[in-house]
């Protein structure tokens, strides 16, 4: 345990370091404040009579707002965008992680001591996860409280689209650290990681591929593809849905299949990772 | 004495990525380092002495043959709880100070945050590094950055230290003060197998050594016995190399060619060299003959001592004659 600790806290360390921490929780909070600070909102009876953004009255076409309904599609919106960014920057500070590792001269270090390799791995998988996690913690956490503090409208719902934006970085970190176990090169791992990511939303309009190609393999071929590949598209969809309670006509169709097939490629590509860091010669 | 570092017939053959090329590094090598011994492994480059190391401390996978310590098989992560490593190169984070890298490292190794900070200090005095406690690594030139990483082998009071090049880049002050240390460590029992290119660091740490060319062991013994059979000074048979006849140093005067001439034809061989005369002897008896030969030219006997090869000389000597050995094959 003390292993893992050591590990986990040296990612932290290794990440403030770089300025990835910094740069990841800077970002966050010049969103949060532009948000908190340009957005004024006149709220009446629990309706909203009138709204300024940058200090410019908004034309509310002089009817009342239903404020719930305004945050929730706030909230439902931004959280589509949060999916894209939250995944994006979560991929960028992790993805060193391994490549740095087993630099020469490095690897050597922590391998000597009485620490298996799986678990030097997946502690450094588990520190990661958590950096994504506090930076996501941190920029829904606070664009929650400030729509609360603005409006006094408080959607939980909000909060629980982090969990699906974690879900799907920590299958593409998985993904990530097989890619850098491989190749020992981050620029690799980040590219090959981001095409994956979309191509997986190519793949979601999979039926139509399939019937639009001239061969039955190569209709299959889309098929097995789309089932082997992380659901990127259908997670995105699936975090607009929760936070919209399915209000907005998101909805999956089959959402055990898109959450089981995206875990079982994380699980996957972990254990790849795992099997083939614990078979290499430094 | 059990040997707490034994590996027997140690194979590696490192093969290209499609198989075409298969190379050698370890052909059957024999190891054993007991406590408080200071063993030394010399080779030079591609000899297999890294690849050695790497499989004792399960870095890399063997071919063939076997390797433990504290008779725990080396692919065993707890058999590395009590060793020290050491690498060559080696490059510690360079967003952590002195401390901090002792602290994770140290915590990587199973100890306890409140033992460290006392252990820290300690060994940070130990190694001349307090002043630098909390600097960034980056900031250390390499001689101090060596240091450090002795500090990180020795974090957890380990009771096999595995060092490869220690003295890399450390000054001649700090080389004594490294050499100091591990000797102080040898004497609390621990064993020490050191890799190192410089043989002059060698001949004065280690007790004994092993000299390895092209994966294999070309000799292996004590510093003392190594060197003396190489200056052909001890019986015939007695070790892996036997140059006889044995030569001496010799300075009398007057050293004039008549001298000369009459030491040859009593069958010495003989070289002036530097002002003395290096005499190849027989035996004993033809020594003490020579001696007479001397007295009875009048001439006065100043000194008269054996020469002893170095190290250097030993391991310069093998792997040459390994390599002669080779291309005439």
């Amino acid at each position: 345990m003390r292993a893992w600790a050591a590990s986990v806290e040296e990612v932290f360390r290794e990440a403030s370091a770089r300025w990835t921490l910094l740069a990841y929780f800077a970002l966050s909070t010049l969103f949060i404040l532009i948000f908190a600070l340009a957005v004024n909102l006149d709220i009446v009876n629990g309706a909203l009579a009138g709204a300024k953004l940058f200090g410019k009255e908004m034309d509310l076409g002089g009817s009342k707002i239903d404020l719930d309904q305004l945050v929730l599609g706030f909230e439902t919106g931004f959280s589509g965008f949060l999916y894209g960014l939250g995944t994006f920057l979560a991929l960028f500070a992790t993805a060193h992680l391994v490549p740095r590792l087993q630099e020469k001269g490095t690897v050597d270090l922590y391998l000597s001591r009485p620490v298996g390799r799986t678990k030097l791995l997946l502690s450094r998988y588990c520190g990661g996860l958590l950096l994504a996690a506090a930076n996501l913690l941190y920029l829904i956490g606070s664009i929650w409280l400030i729509v609360f503090w603005k409006t006094g409208v408080a959607h939980p719902r909000f909060l629980l689209g982090g969990v699906v934006i974690l879900f799907t970085v920590a299958c593409l970190v998985a993904f990530a650290f097989l890619v850098g176990v491989v190749t020992s090169s981050t620029a690799v791992s980040l590219m090959v990681t981001y095409a994956i990511f979309f191509f997986a939303v190519l793949l979601s309009a999979h039926d139509k591929i399939a019937a639009a190609v001239s061969s039955t393999f190569s209709a299959n071929l889309v098929k097995t593809l789309y089932w082997i590949f992380p659901k990127t598209a259908e997670l995105g969809q699936a975090t607009i849905s929760l936070v919209s309670g399915g209000m907005h006509g998101v909805r999956l169709a089959d959402p055990f299949a898109v959450y089981a097939s995206t875990a079982l490629f994380g699980l996957v590509s972990l254990l790849l990772a795992s099997w083939r860091f614990s078979r290499k010669d430094f | 004495m059990t040997p707490v570092i034994r590996a027997e017939g140690l194979r590696k053959v490192y093969r290209s990525r499609f198989g075409t090329r298969r190379v050698n590094a370890l052909d059957g090598i024999d190891l054993s380092v007991g406590p408080g011994e200071v063993f030394g492994l010399l080779g030079p480059n591609g000899a297999g002495k890294t690849t050695a190391v790497k499989i004792l401390l399960g870095l890399t996978r063997p071919t063939g043959g076997s390797a433990r310590l504290f008779d725990v098989p080396v692919a065993d992560p707890e058999s590395r709880r009590r060793v020290g490593y050491l690498p060559e190169g080696h490059r510690f984070p360079g967003y952590l100070t002195a401390r901090e890298t002792l602290s994770i490292f140290g915590r990587m190794s199973g100890m306890e945050r409140a033992v460290l900070k006392a252990r820290i200090p300690e060994l940070l005095a130990r190694v001349r590094l307090s002043d630098w406690a909390d600097v960034k690594v980056k900031k250390f030139s390499k001689g101090m950055t060596q240091r450090l990483g002795l500090a990180a082998a020795l974090v957890h009071d380990p009771e096999v230290l595995l060092l490869d090049e220690p003295t890399d880049g450390v000054d001649p002050v700090g080389r004594r003060e490294i050499r100091d240390l591990l000797r102080a460590e040898a004497a609390r029992g621990r064993a020490i197998l050191l890799n190192s290119h410089l043989l002059s660091e060698i001949e004065l740490t280690c007790d004994r050594v092993a000299v390895l060319r092209r994966g294999k062991v070309a000799a292996e013994g004590r510093i003392a016995d190594l060197t003396a059979q190489s200056s052909g000074s001890t019986a015939a048979g007695a070790g892996p190399r036997d140059l006889s006849p044995r030569r001496y140093r010799m300075t009398a005067s007057p050293m004039d060619d008549v001298l000369v001439s009459a030491f040859r034809e009593s069958g010495a061989s003989v070289e002036r060299v530097n002002g003395h005369l290096v005499i190849g002897t027989r035996d004993l008896a033809h020594l003490n003959a020579l001696v007479d030969t001397l007295r009875a030219r009048g001439a006065l006997l100043a000194e008269l001592a054996p020469v002893r090869s170095t190290l250097e000389d030993v391991f310069v000597d093998l792997v040459r004659t390994g390599d002669a050995g080779e291309n005439v094959q």
